[in-house]
């Protein structure tokens, strides 16, 4: 589901001015698939789909998979636009030390919305 | 004159806030009855340039638009300190009835988005008899915790930038980019704190209970909701809720977020003139 990030990142090439002082690693989480992800100076340099052995993050980000699916779709429906809409059902869930993705949070908005077809590029 | 100059005039007026003074900006246009727009929790006047710029509005009605103490060009009162901002139902109540005595404005509409559409219902349950009508866009009676807004200000998280991220997100993702923009660019120019100190009202100190929207009797002063359905703070499911138990229609606005007047104004002038249309007729 996030293993085209290193690739979809590129249509946003504003995403490396913003994250020019973000360097964090992150898992993203669907259902039972999880995937860590390693940003440097605002670029992702690696998507790691596990399953992992002790893999070691600063936050992470879990909701289904059917959520994530809603998320991702060209255009999303009411509810499942943004991270903070999936928040506010209650279907996302926050994790660990929040600092990197609450200094960067439209960062992340914009960098997960590369994902989705036809997103600008 | 090569340059289209708008029909907005912007004044300052020294008003007297429970005691306190506080030099106000307001922006105003067009004549008739006095609509007073109220802009949401960490903005400023600015979301309402549509309005005031819509003839089909200012033809019928003096569009008065004020930027709360703190906000845009209304400074903190003198001495205030920095950090203490916080927005209560009771200042927020007396920040309107301040504006329009001091305007000598009687029986005004106001029309308030987010917290501004938490506070007509105050306003309701408690002036009804001050306004000639209210308009509510994205109200709710409260809204839950969902996020932790201490985020909002601190040292080492830009407050122009995490605001500026939250209200992005409220936003219908097909309005148009130039005005997401702009919107955005409202909330990442917000003093530090202020953004959090209006959630203070909108999360905590400001919410209705049962027995308060049991007092508001919508014949004494006519109440109107209109909810974006994207928003996700002050969702239309919240607003039907609400506008079921006061016996009142809710206008939900497709392809619309948090911020209509301002994130999509053409689209949101369409739902809203005929609002103060039937307003002005008199026939609500």
């Amino acid at each position: 589901m996030f293993d085209d990030l290193t690739a979809t990142q590129e249509k946003h090439p504003a995403l490396l001015r913003m994250g020019r002082h973000l360097s964090t690693v992150c898992m993203l989480s669907a259902g039972d698939d999880d995937w860590l992800v390693t940003i440097h100076r605002g670029r992702v340099e690696t998507v790691r789909r596990g399953p992992h052995v002790m893999p070691s993050y600063v936050f992470r980000m879990v909701a289904p998979a059917r959520d994530w699916q809603d998320f991702l779709q060209p255009v999303p429906a009411p509810g499942s636009h943004d991270l903070m809409a999936l928040l506010r059902r209650g279907v996302l869930t926050f994790e660990g030390n929040l600092h990197p993705l609450m200094s960067h949070l439209l960062y992340f908005k914009l960098l997960l919305a590369t994902l989705r077809r036809g997103a600008a590029a | 004159m090569s340059v289209e100059i708008e029909n907005i005039c912007g004044r300052y007026g020294q008003f007297e806030i429970e005691g306190v003074t506080h030099r106000l900006y307001w922006e105003e246009a067009g004549s008739g009855i006095p609509l007073i727009c109220l802009h949401t929790a960490g903005s400023d006047g600015r979301q309402y340039r549509a309005v005031l710029n819509d003839p089909a509005v200012t033809s019928q009605y003096r569009v008065l638009v004020f930027d709360m103490p703190w906000h845009g060009k209304s400074s903190p009162p003198a001495g205030a300190e920095h950090g203490t901002y916080q927005l209560t139902a009771a200042i927020y109540q007396a920040m309107v009835l301040a504006f329009m005595d001091g305007l000598e404005i009687e029986q005004p509409v106001v029309m308030g988005c987010s917290i501004g559409g938490r506070i007509v219902l105050h306003l309701a349950r408690n002036y009804p008899e001050r306004f000639r009508a209210l308009i509510g866009l994205q109200s709710s009676p409260d809204v839950p915790p969902y996020y932790d807004t201490e985020w909002l200000h601190r040292s080492d998280v830009h407050g122009g930038e995490i605001c500026g991220a939250i209200a992005y997100g409220l936003m219908a993702p097909l309005s148009p980019q130039a005005h997401r923009d702009e919107t955005v660019w409202h909330y990442m120019q917000g003093g530090p704190g202020i953004f959090k100190g209006d959630m203070h009202f909108y999360k905590v100190d400001g919410g209705l209970t049962d027995d308060d929207l049991d007092h508001i009797n919508v014949t004494d002063c006519p109440l109107y909701f209109l909810s974006g359905e994207y928003d996700y703070s002050g969702t239309p499911a919240d607003t039907r809720v609400l506008a079921d138990r006061l016996g009142v229609d809710v206008i939900v606005m497709e392809q619309m977020g948090h911020f209509p007047m301002s994130e999509n104004p053409e689209r949101f002038l369409d739902y809203l003139r005929p609002v103060l249309e039937e307003i002005a007729s008199g026939s609500s």
